[in-house]
Parts: structure tokens; C-alpha cells; sequence
């Protein structure tokens, strides 16, 4: 009897300190876009893994005990934050690991230090689930992504000192894959030395175009930027308020939503007046995130001349957004049909 | 009563009135960074004009124009920071109010369990739930959720519905072993899955028979019934290194006077024991699959008695269910299956045989199928021995249809129809009609299946 116990007891301690055996800092965050940049920056020196399936509107994820458990043993859980994955905070509730509770190094919000674009000025459910903290797709502008993961570069160190190096390393080599992406890599290269911090300023402050003239650099521009010149001023209509971020980066002219109030579903009287709408500013692209239904949009496109486009928003929903940068340029070259 | 109303009416002034003051300091600095960034740009703009190197960073106009960026991009962080810090929750507990109002239409006189008051053909008030959560330091969270109950139509009371204490971090200890987690205080015990659902949150109208005949029972289905008693519960994970199941279990002390299944004897036992084992698997979160083992049993341990055969009472329990929602078009379909059996052990006297064990038995089953974003069609039925000696038999079939907006706001219209050998009971039939507000400061997540 006695030796049952003594085994049953080392296979409980052996079965709950599992992770702690392992060298690599254990990962666990919300959604795959974060899954994805904590991989990228992280290396070899992590091991990580996402919650929700990213084919899944990441504000309503169902918490399960799989996912408790899978919170119970890790260093360092992330979250989006904004009001996105609220759902996150049952799952570190009901994970009984100290170390990730909000308030420790082992829990992250990625989103802090974004610029935050519509805060509401009047929180109310009256308009609909609105997000007090702002609207919180802000990974779908790469300049946000390179944010989000300093963030992370900078936890990851705090959490495993003696890799900080590696991290910052892995770091810069990110945020040099997302400029040269965004910027191409003539016009990196021409400018030099911190080249990617000033264009992502210019950027941000939106004069990169006039700069570039003004530098007589603008025939040197390629890159996300260049190929998002083609859609400056497109006009979309969107079913969600999902591509604000997006839209402004790349100059895309988001005119309204299928839902009347977010997260709300549109109502019969509402599609009738988006209808009117397209009509009257020859719309030509109605933007479905793939977890909403399509049954408003291809509504309103049975009345118009509008094309529904399924669209996908987190790293790994389809092969061919594997990564963040095949996300992006599935989402640009989608667009790009229209024109 | 009164009192304890006019309490928490001064609770809820003085916690407004502080969040008010919070909130005006916060936008004041706010306000303060948005007029710094405003003169900074101008400085920056005026900048811009003068520059015309075509050097990149070198110049010392650029290099200023470069610090005059920066420290913009350092306000605009600060002023989301400060946008965040300034939610409603800031050091506030997070507070939810839930009115629930039903109304039925029966076709004969129905009285409350204790066959005191009628409560057919009539609209209720059933119960304003007042939620307030919040972390009380790094090593514990503290929940309060005060109800003000419609006794079956006899009044009203104010009664802690849960209130309770969760240390996250054990005394001495880093981590907490297997995950576990300490809950001190009154809480719907972890006894199957509906006993710890909230009336509000259930996805019918009654609660089942089962569950407020043998676990607790305070004013019939009706009304809220089941059992919370005070205590403490561990909650812990088993280890999962033979496959990739969930095994979460659940143990613990409770007072169990309130317990609701009746016995004879009269004991000097006050303690009860809810143990619950709950083994899980989902499929990319679109398929989730629980199966539920429970148990319930009194004795003091402590006595010299201990447990004798005489006079324990004891409850099992195994429960399941099977909930399905698409990856894709998640808000407008989803399924759920599920049902609990329940049996009972009792002491009751019999007039020819004296002290009799009694072993009732019941169950329920139910679906409930989405069909839009805004519809949930459900049926249940139920089957119950009554716990007495004679054991009549109760059965119910319900249909249900629950419309939601949104999270925040339901409409269900059901229709129960009941047999039974008790005759008061029998061929009742009853419409029912629901309406169910959730306000406050929760966020968008979901109560029960997808709302």
C-alpha cells in the first residue's frame, strides 16, 4: 500500500514539474499573431503556443479546461488586451499558476505603448460592444507589429536575463524583415543607419511620401508601401470595424460597416441603407472577416456591384497566412483584384 | 431587512462618487499631454519647412525634428496608457447587476414546494444579482454576488449567493501544486454542472427537479434553488502526461445542514463532502466534450463516531456534455447536449419497517440548437423520484425558445408540461415567460454557451 502511495506521489510531482525541467521559457498567448511574433523573437530559447484556433473571431473564444490546464505550467502567458481577449482573464484565473496573474513578469499585455486609434468618448452598451480601451486590431498595421514585439523582446528578457542579447538580436532581426517588407530594400539600404526608425516615423506622422520627394528617394520606395500606392482612396465597406489600422497605413478608405453597432448584427433596415450607400460611392469591395457570417454581404451584393472578399486576420487561419508577412500581402493582393 | 438595503445603497454612492474623482484627475493629465503634443507638432511642422539637406538624420535641424518625433511618439504612449488605466474598473470592483423577471400561465393552481403560497398564473421578480469581482492583492481575488430573491411570492430577501475568497498563490510556496487553487466562503458547490450555474445564466427557465429536489431546495425550481453552503473547496488539476485529456477535480468541506436531500434521523454531523471529478477533451476549440463524476456525503471525521452506516447520506452523480460551435460563423450556430443522473441515499422511517435506507433516482437530459445570431431552440425532459419512502415518480418535458440581442439581453418563451403521481403535480401545464437584463461593468464574454 505504502509503496502505491510513494508512487503515486512521484508520478504527480514528476506529471506537474514537466515544464519546470526544461531549459526553454514556456509560452502560452491568446491569438496566433502573438504565437507567431513571440516564436520570431524568441528562437530557439522558446517554446510557444496559441489558445484560440485562428479561423475564430478572437473577441468570443469559449475557455475550456484543455486551456486551463495548458496556462497551469507556462512562464509567460500574453495577451492582446483591449478589450479583444477579455476571455484570457478566466483562463488565467482558472489556471492556479501564480506566476502568470496579472501584476508578475509572467503576464503581458503585447498591445501596451500602441498608439490606439477611436476611443470611445462615451462608453456605453448602447453602442453595442464597443471597446472602451479602443479599438484593438492594431496588429494589422506592421508598424504596431514591430511595437508589440519589443514588448515582447523586452519580457522575455526581464524573464530570462541571461538570453537577452539573443532576444534583442532575434529583435532587430524582425524588425528589419517587417521594414524591408514595408520599405523594400534599396531604400533601407540608401538611407542607411537607422533607416527603418526614420521611414516608420515618416510613416506614422503620415509625410513618408512627401519626404521621400523631398529627398528625391520616392522611385526608391517598394515594399508593402509600394504596392499599397495602386489602392490609395479605394474605397471598402467592411463588416466589422476590423481594418481600421490596416486601412490607414496603407491608405485604404474604409466608408462604413454592415454592422450598424459592433459586434451587433446587421439589421434588415441596416443593409438596406448600406446598399444605398455603395451605390451612391461605387463601392467595389465588401470586407467579411471568415468568422462572420456572409449572409448581410451577400445580400447587399446581390443588390450591388460590390464583391464580397473573405478575409482572413490572424497568422495561420489558411496556409497561405502561415506568417505575418504572407498575411499582410494575402490582405493587400485580395485588395488589389478590385483595382 | 431595510438596513440592509440602506447598506448597500451607501455602498454603491460612495463607490460612484469615488470613481467620479478618479476618472476627472486622469483625463485633467490627459488633457494636459494632448496640449503638449499639440505645440510640438506645430514646433515640428515650422521644422520640416527649413529642412532641405539631402542628408539623412545628419543635419542638427533633422536631428531636432528627429527628438521633437520621439518625444511625440512618447506623450501618444503615455496618453494610451492613461486612456487605459482610466477604464471603469480602476480600482473599483468589476460590478454586474442581473434582473431576472419570469412569468407563468397555468392551467391549475400551483403552490411553492412548502405548499404555502401559490405562485401560478402570475409575473415575478425572481431576483436582482448584484456581482462585484475584483483582485484583492497579487495572491488573492475576492468575489461577492448578493441576490435580492422573490421568496415564491412571500417577499423579498437579501442573501449572499456566493460569497467567497480565492487564494491563488499559497502561503510560503512559489507555485501552487497541480494548479490548485483555495476558494474560501459561501459558493454554489461544484456538485455537476447546473447546481453551479446562476439562475439567470441557465439555458431554461426551471431549474431541473433533480437538482432542486436532492441538492437543495429553497422555494421549488421556480425560484433559485440548490445548494451553496459555506466552505472551502480545493480545485486542482490531475497530471496529464498519459494523454491529452483534462482532468480537473474538485473537493470540498462544506456545512452541510442545507444539503437537500431529507433524512429522519437526526445526527450531529454539520459537515458535508462535494467531491467532483471532471474529465475534458475539445477539438480546436469547436468540439468540447465533459464528463462529470460526483459525490456528496456528511460526517464529522473529528467525532468519535465517525461515519457509521446508520446514519450517513450520500449522493453520486455523473454528468455530460457535448458542446459544439464552428470555428467560423461561431455567433449564429452552436449545439449542446447534456444530462445528469443523480442517486440519492437516505434515512427515512418507515411505520412498519422503522429506519428504512432509500436510494431515489432521477435525471434530465437536454439539447439546445442555435439556429441564428439571435435564436436558441431547446428542449428538456426530466424523470424524478421523489425523495420519500413511496417514491412517486415526476416527469417534465420542456420546450424552449430564447431570443438574445445580445449578451446583455434575453427573451425566452417555454412551455413545460409535467406528469406525476402526486396529483397536485400532475397534468400541470405551464407557459413560461422570461426576460433576463445583464448591466455593468463586465466585459463581452460568455456567460454560459456562445452569450
Amino acid at each position: 500500500m505504502k509503496s502505491y502511495s510513494l508512487v503515486l506521489i512521484c508520478l504527480l510531482i514528476f506529471g506537474s514539474s514537466i515544464g519546470v525541467c526544461q531549459n526553454k521559457l514556456n509560452v502560452l498567448t491568446t491569438l496566433n499573431y502573438l504565437r507567431y511574433v513571440t516564436q520570431q523573437v524568441g528562437g530557439e530559447k522558446v517554446e510557444v503556443s496559441a489558445l484560440a484556433n485562428p479561423k475564430q473571431d478572437p473577441h468570443y473564444v469559449t475557455p475550456t479546461p484543455r486551456m486551463n490546464q495548458a496556462a497551469n505550467g507556462i512562464d509567460l502567458f500574453i495577451e492582446s488586451g483591449l478589450g479583444l481577449d477579455s476571455w484570457a482573464k478566466n483562463v488565467i484565473d482558472a489556471s492556479g499558476n501564480p506566476k502568470i496573474q496579472p501584476g508578475n513578469p509572467g503576464h503581458l499585455v503585447a498591445t501596451i505603448n500602441v498608439p490606439v486609434k477611436e476611443l470611445p468618448t462615451e462608453v456605453s452598451r448602447a453602442w453595442g460592444d464597443i471597446h472602451p480601451q479602443g479599438n484593438p486590431h492594431v496588429w494589422l498595421d506592421p508598424l504596431n507589429m514591430k511595437i508589440v514585439a519589443e514588448n515582447i523582446a523586452e519580457r522575455l528578457s526581464k524573464l530570462d536575463g541571461t538570453n537577452s542579447a539573443y532576444y534583442q538580436q532575434q529583435l532587430e532581426s524582425f524588425k528589419h524583415r517587417i521594414d524591408v517588407a514595408l520599405f523594400g530594400d534599396e531604400l533601407l539600404n540608401t538611407i542607411g543607419k537607422k533607416a527603418g526608425d526614420i521611414l516608420s516615423r515618416k510613416a506614422k506622422n503620415g509625410d513618408l511620401q512627401s519626404w521621400l520627394k523631398s529627398k528625391k528617394l520616392d522611385t526608391k520606395l517598394n515594399g508593402w508601401f509600394k504596392k499599397a500606392e495602386r489602392l490609395n482612396g479605394t474605397k471598402v465597406m467592411s463588416y466589422h470595424k476590423t481594418y481600421v489600422y490596416f486601412s490607414e497605413r496603407f491608405g485604404l478608405n474604409i466608408v462604413g460597416e454592415l454592422e450598424e453597432k459592433p459586434g451587433i448584427p446587421p439589421p434588415p433596415k441596416h443593409r438596406d441603407a448600406v446598399v444605398e450607400q455603395i451605390k451612391r460611392d461605387n463601392i467595389k469591395v465588401i470586407l467579411n472577416d471568415n468568422f462572420y457570417s456572409t449572409e448581410a454581404a451577400d445580400y447587399i451584393a446581390s443588390k450591388t456591384q460590390a464583391k464580397v472578399f473573405l478575409t482572413y486576420i490572424d497568422v495561420g487561419a489558411a496556409p497561405e497566412v502561415d506568417t505575418y508577412e504572407k498575411l499582410i500581402n494575402y490582405l493587400l493582393d485580395k485588395l488589389l483584384t478590385t483595382n | 431587512m431595510k438596513l440592509k438595503l440602506f447598506f448597500i445603497v451607501v455602498l454603491l454612492i460612495i463607490g460612484t462618487t469615488q470613481l467620479l474623482f478618479s476618472q476627472t484627475d486622469v483625463e485633467a493629465q490627459l488633457q494636459q499631454l494632448r496640449n503638449e503634443i499639440t505645440q510640438l507638432r506645430s514646433q515640428l511642422d515650422s521644422l520640416k519647412n527649413q529642412t532641405t539637406s539631402e542628408s539623412f538624420g545628419e543635419s542638427d535641424v533633422e536631428r531636432l525634428e528627429e527628438r521633437l518625433d520621439e518625444r511625440i511618439q512618447e506623450l501618444e504612449k503615455k496618453i494610451d496608457a492613461g486612456s487605459r488605466a482610466s477604464s471603469s474598473t480602476i480600482l473599483n470592483p468589476r460590478t454586474t447587476a442581473f434582473i431576472n423577471l419570469a412569468a407563468r400561465y397555468d392551467n391549475k393552481s400551483v403552490l411553492d414546494y412548502e405548499g404555502v403560497a401559490e405562485i401560478s398564473n402570475r409575473p415575478y421578480l425572481r431576483s436582482l444579482e448584484l456581482d462585484f469581482r475584483q483582485a484583492v492583492d497579487p495572491y488573492a481575488d475576492a468575489v461577492a454576488i448578493i441576490a435580492i430573491e422573490d421568496e415564491a411570492g412571500t417577499g423579498y430577501a437579501v442573501e449572499p449567493e456566493e460569497v467567497y475568497g480565492v487564494i491563488k498563490r499559497l502561503p510560503l510556496l512559489e507555485s501552487a501544486p497541480l494548479g490548485l487553487k483555495v476558494k474560501m466562503g459561501q459558493f454554489r458547490a461544484p456538485f455537476g454542472v447546473s447546481n453551479k450555474i446562476h439562475m439567470h445564466d441557465l439555458p431554461w427557465t426551471t431549474r431541473p427537479l433533480i437538482v432542486s429536489k436532492y441538492l437543495g431546495t429553497e422555494h421549488g425550481d421556480f425560484f433559485e434553488s440548490g445548494f451553496n453552503p459555506v466552505g472551502v473547496d480545493f480545485d486542482f488539476f490531475l497530471p496529464n502526461f498519459l494523454t491529452d485529456v483534462t482532468k480537473e477535480v474538485n473537493f470540498s468541506i462544506v456545512r452541510g445542514e442545507e444539503f437537500g436531500l431529507p433524512s429522519d434521523i437526526s445526527t450531529d454531523k454539520t459537515l458535508g463532502y462535494v467531491g467532483h471529478l471532471n474529465i475534458s477533451k475539445d477539438w480546436d476549440n469547436e468540439h468540447l466534450l465533459n464528463l462529470g463524476l460526483s459525490f456528496y456525503g456528511e460526517g464529522n471525521f473529528l467525532s468519535n463516531k465517525g461515519i457509521t452506516e446508520a446514519d450517513d447520506k450520500s449522493l453520486l452523480g455523473i454528468d455530460f456534455t457535448y458542446k459544439w460551435a464552428p470555428a467560423e460563423n461561431r455567433e449564429s450556430k452552436s449545439l449542446v447536449l447534456g444530462g445528469e443522473f443523480m442517486q440519492g441515499s437516505q434515512l427515512l422511517t418507515d411505520s412498519v419497517k422503522g429506519i428504512t435506507r432509500n436510494n431515489p433516482f432521477g435525471w434530465y437530459g437536454y439539447v439546445q440548437y442555435q439556429t441564428s445570431s439571435w435564436l436558441y431552440l431547446g428542449a428538456r425532459y426530466d424523470w424524478l423520484e421523489e425523495p420519500t419512502l413511496e417514491k412517486p415518480v415526476t416527469q417534465s418535458f420542456a420546450a424552449y425558445a430564447s431570443y438574445y440581442t445580445s449578451e446583455y439581453f434575453r427573451l425566452r418563451l417555454g412551455y413545460e408540461q409535467r406528469w406525476s403521481d402526486i396529483e397536485q403535480v400532475n397534468a400541470l401545464g405551464s407557459l413560461l415567460f422570461e426576460v433576463n437584463f445583464v448591466f455593468g461593468s463586465h466585459p463581452t464574454e460568455p456567460y454560459w454557451v456562445n452569450r
